[in-house]
Order: structure tokens, then C-alpha cells, then sequence
């Protein structure tokens, strides 16, 4: 099958305004009889509900959240990038754009990714007029940060929690669009299947997780935006709920499932500290502004971090990366921090982890300077760690943050399903195998406010699609078989909890499909994952009804499909024979242990095709044509 | 370290409920107190019991999805912080800990320690916003904002939203929520043109959830771990006086 | 004219507006009060002024009486509406920052009325020891002289009394011994304690009160409530003492012994 990604032709510059130009819109007085169906209402869910409802449609969105406000974007610290050029300091859209491809290293669309750039301008405008508290200067005008791989000052923020203000922004649009009638919100409902009918997305089953209950729901289209799925590593920073589930059944039901091996590391988290822990914390990046990280020269060496003299220090980024320093990317530096940890090198008790260190920048700055810029996370830290940041250096490590693959979709963000759209993390689109600091929240709503609300035209503009009852055979055999499956879950009555197999799960993941891959480490990794599901699928254990508010139910349904998600992904890891961006493969480096790309054989994206659970998937292939940028060894020396 | 849980048990919202006692041994001081919680459940589910159910998600402090009644206070013994951010290093060995839901009128218990908080949903559509279609936002340099007033309204904007204002309210008051969401958008320039109706709107949906009002006692700032301060109660109240003298009090 | 109590933020504002009229009142009592140090002309003169403000003083004591209603009534409704929005109570509850002065509101402001009513029968309606309300100053004039009575009860007592003299008592100026009431009523020490302990918690009332106005009409700026939370707390330091030390000083003998 070919994949056609439906990229408008001409300049780059031109081909997002062209488009819009040429869409045939719906006429604004039959809006009201398409009916959209929206899954998930974080910053891209959220912002294309609202601004559909703002458009005039019929939207339904959906969240298993008890409100939109809680979606995991809410998480986001650091900020959000646009090209403002308001520093003066040589940004533009063109350079975002590069920096965007190249960060991505050269596994991205470059028509969407100059969309991106293009309207990541409007993101900022719109946001501040909901009310955005973003970050200004005594003058009054926004104030921006400098962010990993960028030479530019590019990022907007609202102190460390850019994430929640622009998430309650969107909130605040959705619930006006609520207010109006225009957007039907259905909370803490979970999305378990799409109902496909001639090919098309006619709609969605979903579980009320308060009643354990089966609903139908009819929608001339189905958007998802559920976000990514870094869970299947059981540890990372993502939030307990985050899962694959929605993507995964699209898969299941026919959407390709595009570079799922391309899983970010982010490297400033704050280190493991035992078994029990159920997630990992991440701290903006931003701290890498003004901390410098290092580990002791000498292996082993476990005085305490202010005793060690600055000779006996190394400062590897630095030394390692002259011009972008601790500024490195995400996949670099995280990997850097890896190599010095296996060097022996690393600190805290279980020698995984590294030092970010503040004390020059507070000599500099001041203390006062540092607690405006960072000092919610400094508390964070301290409230976790039980030590004082300005004191003393912070420890991190590198932890799973973000999954740049995803649902495939073309230029329009609709799937090779008619009527399946993809937003947000949930898509694979325009970070390519790394995603920048600060792109996610950028991405996310541009897809949900700019978007989506003009590429359904493309759908919608061929005529009102005809509507399927939700009596139809398709919607009442997908309401059998979730039951079905959370049914055969609670049969299983076995020993162990969904946890327990999660977290095993885990393990193996980080283990083997983690910062680091090789060919035999990806293929046992396939291996134990098969074995691990067949034991899931005989010992889980499962108490409590499907008739009432369960969360156990709810975890090991999401765990069910993290087993068979896992591995794709694996296979993914494995099939893609280079190392690129977030995705290293032990046998591809250079001389030095950065990541060699193989742009020969492997300039494409690989999206599969679902054959059955255990059975191989059909890989197909996307050829990434670089017209506009010239594929460069990805240097940040 | 050992710690003596009491935990309140619902069923459902119509079940009377009790506090149940359980205790908990190897536990870490490094465990934040959901995991302390996490580790009670996976030793109830392997012994065929119902785990407890209580509402989480991020595990940052962020989403607002977490809340207890920790000994008394929401969020627990440490200011500023949420429960999930509530580490077992502030509990000693052998402690007692008493583990209730938020409560308040507008808050129904759904199970054990979860609870129904969308009447906060419900006061936000009411007028929590700025009504600005996309696509009509001029530069977001246009309007020049003075950063004491952009600090202002990101004090209000911290609000995760998680009713710990009402929990700790002897009056169930939801006061210092509303007062954080409609001060955040009526500091700054862009939420002027709805102003009076947005603190009218939210302050009349916020007396139809049925939270109670405010006595001035401060509760609910000691309790909100984002340390939102009362003083944005006190700017809702001359907002409000100023409206209600223009518009009178019918939304 | 209730249907304010449908708004709990405007019954909030009833009252804090009520309050400050009400503590403006007190205010201005105790000052008056404070007067007894400087002796009985001083004091009752400045009763015989009171009273003889006519219609003023009318107008005075039913603004004060609408005040006081509309206090008490939205109070009472207040803490009703607020009790029932938290019907189920926590099985173990901790206060962090919500004083005992901030959750006695209502029991310190139903004993103050209480007291209040009590105050006014023993005071202003005299009921409570109509003995020593009745005494009077009386100037009278005859054909030789101009006489003052300290201890006149009535004029017809004194009519009586003067039957035998020569002329025809005329009136020229009668006020009521105020002074004299005042230290005979606390001279009781029964009285003194409940007047003491009553005082003591109007003050407690008022330590809460001034902040809550401030904060309630919204003049709650950072820079200046800290001070104003002090302010509450000294106001009601000073209102109780300013009443107590009248009580106090007659009780210990420090004025009023020679009557």
C-alpha cells in the first residue's frame, strides 16, 4: 500500500496559506449537522473541540478524566515555542522550522513541520487573549527563555507551569463552548474502540467508568487526542492514567501505527529512589539555562558534591558539546548521562544519576534571580528529594517523557482510516525521532486551534457523510467484545496485579528498548514481552465488580493492551537499523558514541499495519523527501 | 517504618461509610503517600479485598486530581503541597494516620475517598473565561501587561482546581477557587469587557452548587497547596460590590 | 427586604457594614465611658447631652437597632446556610490558620446581644436595679436660693421633703445621676464580673471583626494587611479595656468611693 501523505506541492512559505486557499469550507449554516467526536481534551483535544464548537459544529468530547482541566499536557513545565522574533535575535519562522527538522533528525514531514512553525506565532496571540498569564518584562511584553537545541530565545512561559496555563486556557474556551450548548463534554468516560463502517470512522464505543457501562456513539468524524505512550515503561513522567489504549484499538481496527521506536528521554528527572516508586518527576529543562551538570572525574567517588574541588569536576556537556554546552538536546545530553553513569561515574546510592549544579549561576545572579526563574521547581525537589537545591547540587537522571511516534496521518492529520483524525502526541508527525524542548505544547495546539479546525474541510467538504445508527452491527459488536475482554480479564483470577505485570513490563522495556538498543537485545526484548503477556493473560488477578467504579479493571484493561502495544514498538526498535534522534542503536555509532544515521536506507517512516496479536505487522513505508533542507549530520559540538 | 491507617470506606454516594482500620509495615520513608497508598492496595487486591479507591493522576502537583484529608488537613501536614507531593519522611514510625475525603455539600463522595468535583467545572463555564474565538487575537504584544500584574494574575492562575479551598472550609465555601479563577482573567486587561458579568455569573453558580460562604477564616488558604493567597477573595468581593451596584445581582 | 440573604456574599456585605456601624458605636461608647475618671460632672454632663439630643437620639438608637437586627438576623442565616454546606463532619479535622476568634463569631456575637439586652434593661430602661437608676441631680430655686440635690430620686420626693419651706420650689435643671448609677451598679461585684467577662468578649468579637470588614469589602492589599490583621487584634484589646476598666477601677475602689 502506498502511503500518501497529501502534501500540497509549491514553495514551502506558501503551501499552508495555498491550502487554505484552496479548501471548499462547509457552508456555516449546515456546520451544526456535522457531529464531531472529540477523545480527549488536553491541550490539542481541548483546543480543537473548542474551536470546532466556535466554528459552529456539533462537538462530543470525551475524557476519563472527572474534567478536561486534568489532562497530562497540564504537566507541562517549561514553556512553549513560537516564532516571534520578539528578542531581535535572528528568529524566524524558517529557523524554527529548522531547528524543528533538524532536532528532529530528518525523520519528519517538512510540510508539517513548517506548518508548525508557521503558525506557532498565532499560538501565543491566541492564548494571551483568553487570559494566558505568560511571563513579561518590566515593560510589560512577554518575556521569553532560551530551550535545548535552539540558539535563539524562542520560549514563552508561565513560571514553571506553562503546561496548566495553557491547558486552562483551552479549558476556558471548552467550557464556554460547553456554556453555549455547543460542546456535549462526557467526563470520565474511556475510550475502548472505534467503529469502523465501509472504512469509514462512524464512531466510538466508549466505558463509563463510574457504571462500568457500554455507550455508543455516532460521529461524522472521530478526532483523537489521547496523547502519548510512555507508560508502556511503566516508569516515566508521564501521569499514572496515561495510556495507549485508544491509538492501540484505532491500530487494532486498521490505522497505522507510525515509528513507535521513537521515545524520548527527557534528562533532567529526578532520580529512582526505590521499588515502590510509581513514577518518575521531571523538571523543566529550562534548569539547564543556568545549571552546569557534571559528575566527579574519578569513578566511584562518593564524597559529598560540594566537597569535590572544581579540578575533580567534569563538566561532560560542556566538554563534550563546546557551543551548545548544557543546552544540548534531549537524546544527547540523556545518552551522555548514561555513558558517564556506565562509566561508574554516575552518583546518589544506586549510581544513576548526575549532578546539576546552580552554584555558579546563583554567585552570579543571585539567589533571588534563580527563585523567580525556577523556584517552584527548586521546592518540587526539595519536597521529593528532602534536599535543599541551593545548597546543594541537584541530582537527575534521564527518564521516558514524550513518544514522538504515533497514529499515522497525512497532511490533513487524518489516518489512512476516512474520518479518524490524530492530534497531538497521539499523531507521529512533526517531531520526527526527537522532539525538541518546548514543541509539545507548541504542537499540540496547533494541531487543536489552527489545524485540524481547517484540514476536516478536506473531509467534511466532500458533503455531510451519510449517519450510521448506533444500532448498527459494527457498534454493537464492539460494545460485545470490550465487554468481552474486561470479562475474560476478571476470569483470569490469578495471583498477581495489574501492577505487578506493568511494572515487569517495564523492565523489560527500559532494559532493552530503552536509551540504548542492539539487535539481540530488541529481539529477547520481543521474546520476554510474549512470554510476560501469556503469564499476564493466566495469573492477572482482578477484585471488584465492572459495575461499579473500578480502578483495578481500568489498569489492567490499559495493561492488556501495553503487552501487545510493547511489542510493535519492539519491533519497531528493531526494523529501523540506524540510529537516529531519540532511537540509538548500539550498532550504528560514531566514533565518539553519537547516533549515525542512515538517511540511504532509512529516510522514511515506517507505519504498520496490524495482523493479529502476536503476529507480525506489515511495515509500510512513507519516503521523507527533503526538498528544502539539506540533510546534515546532526552536530551540536 | 510502620503507620496505623484509618481510611474512610464508602460504596457508593448513598452508602453511610466508616473509617476502616489498616496497618501498613515496610513502609519507606522515600515513598510519596499515594505510593504508601499504592502498596495498601496491591496487598488488598492479592488478599481478594477491594483496594481504596482515591483520585490521582499526574503525581506532580499539578493536575489536581489528588486530595485527602490527611489527620485533619487537606493535603496533609505539609503547607504547599499537595497529597501526592506529601512524602512519608513527614510521618514517624507508628504514626496513626487518618485518611478522609474532601468534604463539602457540593462535593458527593463517589467511593471511599473520591469525590464529585464538577460543580468546580460547572462555576467555570459559567463565566470562567475570556470569550475570544480563535482567530481574532491581535499580536500578544498589543497590549503591554505590567509584569506586577501578569505576576498578579499567575498567582490567582496557579489554581489546580483540586477543592482542597472547600475541604478545608468549616463552611464548605468554595470562595477562594472562585475568587483565584474570576481575579486571574479580571486582572488583566483582556478580561475587562466581562468583568462584572464574569463575577456575578461565577459567584451565582458558586451559591447554586451549594458551597457555603465565606467567614473570613482563612482556612482555605493555609489548606490550598499552591498557596493562593485570600487577598484575591478580597479583590472578588470589590469586584463583586462593584457589579452588583451596576448590574444588580440577575445573571 | 431580605431577599439579600439569597446572596451569601451581599449578606456578607450587610455584615460588614453593619459591623463597622456597630463598631463605631462602641467605639464611641467607650470613649464616653472613659469619662468617669474625670468625675461625676464630667460624665453627666455628657449623659444629660446624650439625652438631651431628642429626636437625634432617636434617630441614633433605631439606626443602631437596624443595624444590630440586620447583624444578628444575617448572622443567624449566615451560619445555618453554612452549616448545612458542610453536613457531613470530618471524623478527625485540624485547623491550620482559622482562629478561635475567626469560629466564635456567632456564640461571641449571640452573648454579646444577649449581654446587650440585659445591658440596656440595667442601664438605659433602668429595670434591672431600679434603685439606683432613679437617683437624679436636681437644681431647684426658691425665693433665697438656688439648691442642688445630689441625691433627688424625684421631684415629688422632693416636693414633699421641701413642703415645709418657704416659697415654692421651681425646677430649674435635673439630669440623671448617671455617675452614681453607674458606680452603685458595679459596686455589685456579681455585676462587675459579667460586665468584665461580657467586654472581654465583645473585644474578642472585634479582634476578628475589623480585619473581616476590610477583607470582606475588598480592601485587602498585601502591603497593608498585615497591619490591618494587627489593627483587629489591638482594636479588640483596646475596646475590651477601655470597658473593663470602668467595672475594674469601681470594683477595686480606684472611683466612685465616695458615693
Amino acid at each position: 500500500m502506498k502511503l500518501d501523505g497529501k502534501v500540497p506541492s509549491g514553495p514551502i512559505e506558501k503551501r499552508w496559506s495555498k491550502y487554505i486557499a484552496d479548501l471548499k469550507p462547509v457552508n456555516p449554516a449546515n456546520k451544526r449537522k456535522f457531529k464531531v467526536i472529540v477523545i480527549g481534551t488536553g491541550l490539542a483535544g481541548g483546543a480543537a473541540a473548542a474551536t470546532l464548537a466556535e466554528l459552529g459544529y456539533n462537538v462530543h468530547a470525551f475524557t476519563y478524566h472527572d474534567s478536561p482541566r486534568r489532562a497530562h499536557s497540564i504537566a507541562a513545565q517549561g514553556g512553549i515555542n513560537a516564532a516571534k522574533n520578539y528578542q531581535n535575535d535572528a528568529d524566524s519562522v524558517w529557523r524554527l522550522f529548522y531547528d524543528t527538522v533538524k532536532g528532529g533528525d530528518f525523520r519528519s514531514r517538512e510540510s508539517n513541520v513548517y506548518r508548525l512553525a508557521e503558525v506557532s506565532a498565532n499560538i501565543i496571540d491566541q492564548s494571551v487573549s483568553q487570559g494566558v498569564p505568560f511571563a513579561r518584562e518590566y515593560g510589560g511584553y512577554l518575556a521569553n527563555r532560551s530551550f535545548g537545541g535552539a540558539l535563539v530565545s524562542r520560549t514563552f512561559y508561565a513560571r514553571g507551569q506553562t503546561g496548566q496555563q495553557l491547558l486552562l486556557g483551552v479549558y476556558s474556551a471548552l467550557n464556554r463552548q460547553i456554556s453555549l450548548g455547543k460542546v456535549t463534554m462526557h467526563n470520565r468516560k474511556e475510550m475502548l474502540d472505534v467503529v469502523i463502517v465501509d472504512g469509514r470512522a462512524v464512531g466510538v464505543v466508549v466505558r463509563d467508568l463510574l457504571t462500568g457501562k457500554m455507550e455508543s456513539h455516532y460521529g461524522d468524524a472521530v478526532v483523537l487526542a489521547t496523547g502519548g505512550y510512555a507508560n508502556t515503561y511503566f516508569l516515566s513522567t508521564n501521569a499514572q492514567h496515561c495510556n495507549v489504549t485508544a491509538t492501540y484499538r484505532a491500530y487494532k481496527k486498521g490505522a497505522f501505527f507510525a515509528n513507535p521506536c521513537f521515545t524520548q528521554i527527557h534528562p533532567t528527572c529526578i532520580p529512582v529512589s526505590g521499588e515502590h516508586q510509581s513514577k518518575l518527576t521531571l523538571m523543566s529543562e529550562s534548569l539547564r539555562n543556568d545549571g552546569r551538570i557534571w559528575v566527579p572525574k574519578a569513578t566511584n567517588d562518593k564524597r559529598n558534591p560540594n566537597d569535590i574541588p572544581e579540578s575533580e569536576r567534569d563538566y561532560y556537556l560542556e566538554r563534550m558539546y563546546p557551543s551548545y554546552g548544557n543546552l544540548a538536546p534531549r537524546d544527547i545530553s540523556s545518552r551522555a548521562a548514561k555513558r558517564v553513569c556506565d562509566e561508574g561515574r554516575g552518583v546518589n546510592a544506586t549510581g544513576n544519576a548526575v549532578y546539576l549544579d546552580f552554584s555558579d549561576a546563583i554567585q552570579r545572579l543571585g539567589q533571588q534571580v534563580i527563585a523567580d526563574r525556577y523556584g517552584n521547581l527548586f521546592e518540587m525537589y526539595e519536597r521529593i528529594t528532602g534536599v535543599d537545591p541551593y545548597n546543594n547540587p541537584m541530582m537527575i537522571y534521564p527518564a521516558l517523557h514524550y513518544t514522538m511516534g504515533g497514529l499515522w496521518v497525512d497532511y490533513n492529520l487524518m489516518s489512512n482510516i476516512e474520518g479518524l483524525f490524530v492530534l497531538g502526541e497521539a499523531n507521529f508527525s512533526d517531531h520526527g525521532a526527537n522532539r525538541l524542548g518546548a514543541s509539545a505544547l507548541m504542537q499540540g495546539l496547533s494541531d487543536g486551534y489552527f489545524v485540524l479546525p481547517n484540514t476536516i474541510n478536506s473531509y467534511f467538504g466532500k458533503g455531510k457523510p451519510q449517519t450510521i445508527s448506533t444500532d448498527h452491527p459494527e457498534f454493537k459488536k464492539s460494545e460485545v467484545e470490550a465487554n468481552e475482554r474486561i470479562n475474560k480479564l476478571i476470569a483470569i483470577n490469578g495471583k498477581e496485579t495489574p501492577t505487578h505485570f506493568h511494572r515487569r513490563l517495564g523492565k523489560i522495556m527500559w532494559d532493552h528498548v530503552g536509551m540504548a538498543r542492539n539487535e539481540q537485545g530488541l529481539k529477547l526484548a520481543i521474546e520476554k514481552i510474549r512470554e510476560l503477556r501469556e503469564e499476564f493473560w493466566q495469573n492477572l488477578k482482578i477484585v471488584g465488580t465492572a459495575s461499579n467504579i473500578n480502578p483495578v479493571i481500568e489498569k489492567a484493561n490499559r495493561v492488556a493492551d501495553f503487552m501487545e502495544f510493547a511489542e510493535l514498538l519492539a519491533y519497531d526498535a528493531l526494523e529501523r537499523d540506524e540510529s537516529c534522534g531519540a532511537h540509538f542503536r548500539e550498532e550504528h555509532q560514531t566514533e565518539e558514541g553519537e547516533a549515525k544515521r542512515n538517511d540511504a536506507d532509512f529516510s522514511f517512516v515506517s507505519a504498520w499495519e496490524y495482523k493479529g496479536i502476536g503476529e507480525r505487522p506489515d511495515m509500510h513505508k512513507e519516503e521523507l523527501n527533503f526538498e528544502f533542507i539539506h540533510l546534515a549530520e546532526r552536530s551540536y559540538k | 517504618m510502620k503507620v496505623k491507617l484509618h481510611i474512610w470506606r464508602q460504596n457508593g454516594p448513598n452508602d453511610k461509610g466508616k473509617m476502616v482500620d489498616y496497618n501498613l509495615d515496610n513502609v519507606s520513608s522515600d515513598m510519596s503517600f499515594l505510593e504508601m497508598l499504592d502498596i495498601l492496595n496491591e496487598d488488598l487486591i492479592l488478599k481478594g479485598e477491594e483496594p481504596v479507591v482515591f483520585e490521582h493522576d499526574c503525581r506532580e502537583g499539578i493536575c489536581g486530581s489528588c486530595g485527602l484529608v490527611i489527620n485533619g488537613k487537606p493535603h496533609g501536614p505539609e503547607s504547599g503541597t499537595t497529597t501526592c507531593q506529601l512524602h512519608m519522611r513527614k510521618f514517624k514510625d507508628g504514626d496513626d494516620i487518618f485518611v478522609e475525603p474532601f468534604r463539602s455539600k457540593a462535593f458527593s463522595i463517589v467511593k471511599d475517598l473520591m469525590v464529585d468535583r464538577s460543580a468546580y467545572d460547572r462555576i467555570q463555564q459559567s463565566g470562567g473565561f475570556i470569550s475570544a474565538n480563535v482567530g481574532s487575537a491581535p499580536d500578544a504584544n498589543a497590549i503591554p501587561i505590567a509584569k506586577n500584574i501578569a505576576d498578579l494574575a499567575m498567582d490567582a492562575a496557579a489554581c489546580i482546581g483540586c477543592g482542597a479551598c472547600a475541604a478545608a472550609c468549616p463552611n464548605g465555601s468554595a470562595m477562594l477557587f472562585v475568587a483565584a479563577k474570576s481575579s486571574q482573567l479580571n486582572l488583566l486587561p483582556q478580561g475587562q469587557p466581562e468583568k462584572n458579568k464574569r463575577v456575578r455569573a461565577m459567584i451565582n453558580q458558586m451559591e447554586k452548587e451549594g458551597f457555603g460562604g465565606c467567614s473570613n477564616y482563612y482556612e482555605c488558604e493555609a489548606a490550598c497547596p499552591k498557596n493562593i493567597s485570600v487577598r484575591f477573595i478580597a479583590k472578588m468581593n470589590r469586584d463583586y460590590f462593584v457589579a452588583v451596584v451596576k448590574e444588580g445581582t440577575k445573571v | 427586604m431580605f431577599k439579600y440573604l439569597n446572596h451569601v456574599v451581599i449578606s456578607k456585605f450587610v455584615m460588614a457594614i453593619t459591623g463597622i456601624i456597630l463598631i463605631l458605636f462602641i467605639t464611641g461608647h467607650a470613649l464616653g465611658n472613659l469619662q468617669i475618671f474625670l468625675g461625676k460632672e464630667a460624665l453627666n454632663k455628657y449623659a444629660a447631652f446624650l439625652q438631651g439630643l431628642g429626636e437625634f437620639l432617636w434617630i441614633e438608637r433605631i439606626g443602631l437597632l437596624v443595624a444590630a437586627l440586620l447583624h444578628i438576623i444575617t448572622s443567624i442565616y449566615l451560619k445555618l446556610y453554612n452549616y448545612n454546606a458542610r453536613p457531613d463532619k470530618y471524623v478527625v479535622k485540624r485547623y491550620i490558620k482559622a482562629k478561635l476568634n475567626s469560629r466564635t463569631m456567632i456564640w461571641t456575637g449571640l452573648m454579646i446581644a444577649a449581654f446587650v439586652i440585659y445591658h440596656l434593661l440595667h442601664f438605659t430602661v433602668g429595670s434591672i436595679q431600679p434603685e439606683n437608676y432613679k437617683y437624679k441631680e436636681i437644681y431647684t430655686q426658691n425665693a433665697y436660693s438656688v439648691e442642688y440635690n445630689a441625691n433627688a430620686t424625684s421631684l415629688s420626693s422632693q416636693d414633699n421633703d421641701n413642703d415645709a419651706n418657704i416659697g415654692v420650689n421651681k425646677i430649674l435643671y435635673e439630669r440623671h445621676d448617671v455617675y452614681k448609677m453607674v458606680v452603685l451598679g458595679f459596686k455589685n461585684p456579681y455585676i462587675s464580673i459579667f460586665y468584665i467577662v461580657a467586654v472581654i468578649l465583645l473585644g474578642f468579637h472585634i479582634s476578628h471583626a475589623v480585619q473581616s470588614f476590610f477583607q470582606t469589602l475588598g480592601w485587602n492589599s498585601p502591603k497593608y494587611f498585615t497591619w490591618i490583621e494587627k489593627l483587629s487584634v489591638a482594636y479588640g484589646y483596646f475596646i475590651a479595656i477601655a470597658f473593663l476598666i470602668v467595672p475594674l477601677s469601681i470594683l477595686l475602689g480606684i472611683i466612685g468611693s465616695n458615693v
